[in-house]
């Protein structure tokens, strides 16, 4: 029971919303690196601490989850959003556990390389805002591209190994109310926030009074290497999925 | 050596990786295109190495197979996206993202030949959400217009809602019959149709396929997403209304052997693919837009497919999707170089059609409508009688699906009549080539389609009319032959003839709101924009 306890805290959402996020100091993309970590700790400490999951900490993780899918709608910050992700799928989390590992790390790539976007437009427009940063795939098409590729990855489209991974565990496993509340919450809740963002930042049109800043060649290599292992991840999922 | 073919669909992700790294801007098209034509020259050789043979090539493990199936569709496929790459060539020229069209049509190539041969549920779902994704980049393609980008919205829910029916559809299929493998689940329903089956279980399956197609086909009330697409660039749509739309029938296809098991199934499919052609064919002629009136078009088209497959002409409807492929690709690819024309030379540019029927004729209007009526209407049944009476001695145990391949064209008729304005055009030439069409897609269906019935599905073709239990008699056939003829007609006649009501006349009320609702295209924005209380 602690166990379920302390691993719904580390994944949930809800705790970070009601201490971290009051605290001024500490910034969102802290929240992101810090919440990243945990999730980490926990894939690992579920291989080794077999446990079963409670029904009552899948649904409260369910109803945390929709509140983040709530709260994610709301922002336009990209470190909030790495971390609303987590909290988004928290509910997958709890329901497959050990068996979830190789989804959680694809997540977790994939939101990495949102983070550096993040990263990037914070150095270069002041801020991990991309409210005002519109039409990226028209003025600069290679973080046009690196972008739609995260957002696809967890909009839950193959090839890429979330999408991979997901329907993996959902093909094999036993289907019934609380299991559809997960399965649609987290294929709807996913895509609806990534279509959000491509609609918010890489659609529409170039906004004229910003200057456009091209991606150097040392700050595409963290996204290349993020994209080749996420490709890595897809031949390794087609291959658990298909063989 | 004969499993090459089985690289197909890699060969598209293979150009689009390669396009992705090419500098100069003339290479994208000319890499594309030779890498395609390598594309139609495998499909081609597989076709005939399917019918010389009378053998499947199947590969990687089972899960890719080029059947029958893939013997028509896949060169179809490669040959249409051969004559789009060539078109967008020019086309695509001055747009931005030149370079981004091309690596996303050839994703959306890759995802249909891998739906079009995969032999197993997960690839035919990865293929499914792969062509969904792909589809949505392209129709946002011109990212920057906000109309674009909010069309595509709509396109992208569809679809995701389509991808999560199809998803539950295969863990069911999986739970019930233990495997994923289509030549294994096929043989499974083969043998069970011949006893009789009491499993809701089936049913429930065979629905949520139904389901999930008829949102990728844009069947009512899942249309809404084509008709609003006319922004996307016209080689996307040539590729929409030719390649994308036809993944339901496809699908049906691939799974015939399920749907013999659920009957019920077919009648569902034949009901609302019934209402879906009636509907979207009325909204066609009222609709001002023309590229919406096409859409519309493909909607009554994809509409007239599902009641051939609700019918057990699963055959028939391949054929009807090719054929309709190539008539609507050639009609956008057409009206895009006549646009492009248009903007250069401020006359319209004088097309084969053009200088065919447009002769410009004075002459009094408004007495002719028994005429036009006797000549449209009665004429094609005579002709449609006539050849059926020619090639058949039992005409009154007509195959109920001929009927619907002449709804099918009485729709594409009533489409060329509103673009080419049939009231200011030479009626008789107009009606000598709409009687030769009809003819021409008459005698081509008794000899190909029937020729591809029996090279699809063999001796098992007549398991499919047997398990549609949905008998539709020949005169039930006819009379909604002639109603739907009628209505096309006298809408015709109304556009064309009938002088505008001024102000102080009022129109009969219960028809007036008939045809509001089908102008507003059965009020769908309404509902959605008071849902949304944004209502003016």
């Amino acid at each position: 029971m602690i166990y379920n306890i302390l691993f719904l805290t580390l994944v949930g959402g809800i705790p970070y919303y009601l201490i971290l996020e009051k605290i001024p100091a500490i910034k969102s993309k802290h929240i992101f690196l810090l919440s990243a970590f945990l999730l980490l700790s926990t894939i690992i400490l579920s291989a080794y601490v077999p446990n079963e999951h409670k029904t009552s900490l899948v649904i409260v993780s369910l109803v945390s989850s929709l509140f983040t899918i709530y709260k994610a709608t709301k922002t336009t910050n990209f470190y909030k959003l790495a971390y609303y992700f987590l909290f988004v799928n928290a509910p997958f989390f709890v329901l497959y556990e050990g068996e979830s590992a190789l989804y959680s790390l694809s997540l977790l790539l994939s939101l990495l390389g949102l983070y550096w976007i993040g990263r990037f437009y914070e150095r270069n427009y002041g801020s991990a805002n991309y409210r005002y940063i519109t039409g990226i795939t028209l003025v600069r098409p290679y973080i046009g591209t690196y972008l739609t590729f995260y957002l696809i990855a967890i909009a839950l489209y193959p090839p890429f190994p979330n999408s991979l991974f997901f329907l993996k565990y959902i093909l094999g496993s036993e289907s019934n109310l609380l299991w559809f509340g997960v399965v649609i919450t987290l294929f709807f809740g996913n895509f609806f926030l990534a279509m959000n963002v491509m609609k918010k930042t890489l659609f529409g049109r170039p906004n004229s009074h910003i200057h456009y800043v091209h991606m150097t060649a040392r700050e595409k290599m963290p996204h290349i290497l993020i994209i080749g292992m996420l490709l890595l991840f897809s031949v390794f999922g087609l291959k658990e999925i298909l063989l | 050596m004969e499993k090459i073919i089985l690289l197909i669909p890699g060969i598209p992700i293979i150009i689009a990786f390669l396009l992705f790294f090419i500098r100069k801007k003339e290479l994208i098209p000319k890499v594309s295109i030779m890498l395609s034509s390598m594309i139609a020259l495998l499909a081609l050789y597989g076709t005939y190495y399917v019918i010389s043979n009378d053998t499947q090539i199947v590969g990687f493990d089972g899960l890719l197979v080029y059947n029958e199936l893939s013997a028509i569709l896949v060169p179809y496929v490669a040959i249409l996206g051969l004559v789009i790459r060539k078109y967008a060539t020019k086309y695509m020229w001055d747009e931005a993202g030149y370079r981004r069209f091309f690596i996303l049509l050839n994703f959306i190539f890759a995802s249909i030949y891998l739906f079009v041969m995969s032999n197993n549920l997960i690839v035919l779902a990865l293929a499914w959400q792969l062509l969904s994704i792909s589809l949505y980049l392209l129709v946002s393609f011109n990212v920057g217009s906000n109309t674009a980008v909010k069309n595509a919205k709509w396109v992208m829910i569809i679809h995701k809602a389509a991808d999560l029916v199809f998803i539950i559809a295969i863990i069911l299929t999986y739970q019930t019959f233990g495997s994923f493998d289509l030549t294994e689940l096929s043989a499974k329903w083969l043998s069970m149709a011949h006893t009789p089956v009491d499993n809701p279980m089936i049913f429930v399956i065979g629905l949520l396929f139904l389901i999930a197609a008829m949102m990728k086909s844009a069947i009512m009330p899942f249309h809404i997403w084509l008709p609003y697409t006319s922004e996307a660039p016209t080689p996307v749509s040539a590729v929409m209304h030719a390649g994308v739309v036809n993944v339901g029938g496809i699908l049906l296809n691939k799974l015939a052997f399920l749907l013999i098991l659920a009957p019920a199934v077919l009648n569902i499919a034949f009901v609302v693919g019934l209402v879906t052609a009636i509907m979207a064919s009325l909204i066609m002629l009222t609709v001002s837009d023309i590229k919406r009136s096409l859409g519309y078009s493909t909607v009554g088209q994809m509409g007239y497919m599902i009641m051939e497959i609700g019918l057990g002409a699963f055959s028939l409807a391949i054929y009807h999707l090719i054929v309709h492929g190539i008539f609507k690709a050639t009609l956008f690819l057409e009206s895009g170089a006549l646009i492009k024309l248009a903007r250069h030379d401020s006359n319209l540019p004088k097309r084969l059609t053009y200088e065919l029927f447009w002769e410009e004729k004075i002459k009094p209007k408004g007495k002719k409508l028994f005429n036009y009526l006797a000549f449209f209407a009665i004429l094609p049944v005579v002709a449609f009688v006539g050849i059926k009476m020619v090639l058949t001695d039992d005409f009154f145990e007509l195959n109920a699906s001929i009927i619907i391949l002449a709804f099918a064209w009485l729709t594409g008729t009533q489409l060329f009549l509103s673009f080419f304005k049939v009231s200011k055009a030479d009626s008789l030439k107009v009606i000598f080539a709409l009687v030769s069409s009809f003819v021409i897609i008459l005698f081509t269906y008794e000899f190909i389609g029937l020729a591809l019935e029996h090279f699809i599905y063999g001796e098992n073709a007549a398991l499919f009319y047997k398990a549609a239990t949905f008998n539709v008699t020949t005169i039930m056939s006819l009379v909604m032959l002639a109603a739907i003829m009628a209505v096309g007609w006298l809408f015709m006649y109304t556009q064309h003839f009938v002088k505008v009501l001024k102000s102080d006349k009022k129109q009969d009320s219960l028809k007036w709101s008939f045809y509001k609702f089908l102008a507003k295209e059965g009020y769908f924005f309404n509902v959605i924009e008071t849902l949304k209380g944004n209502k003016k």
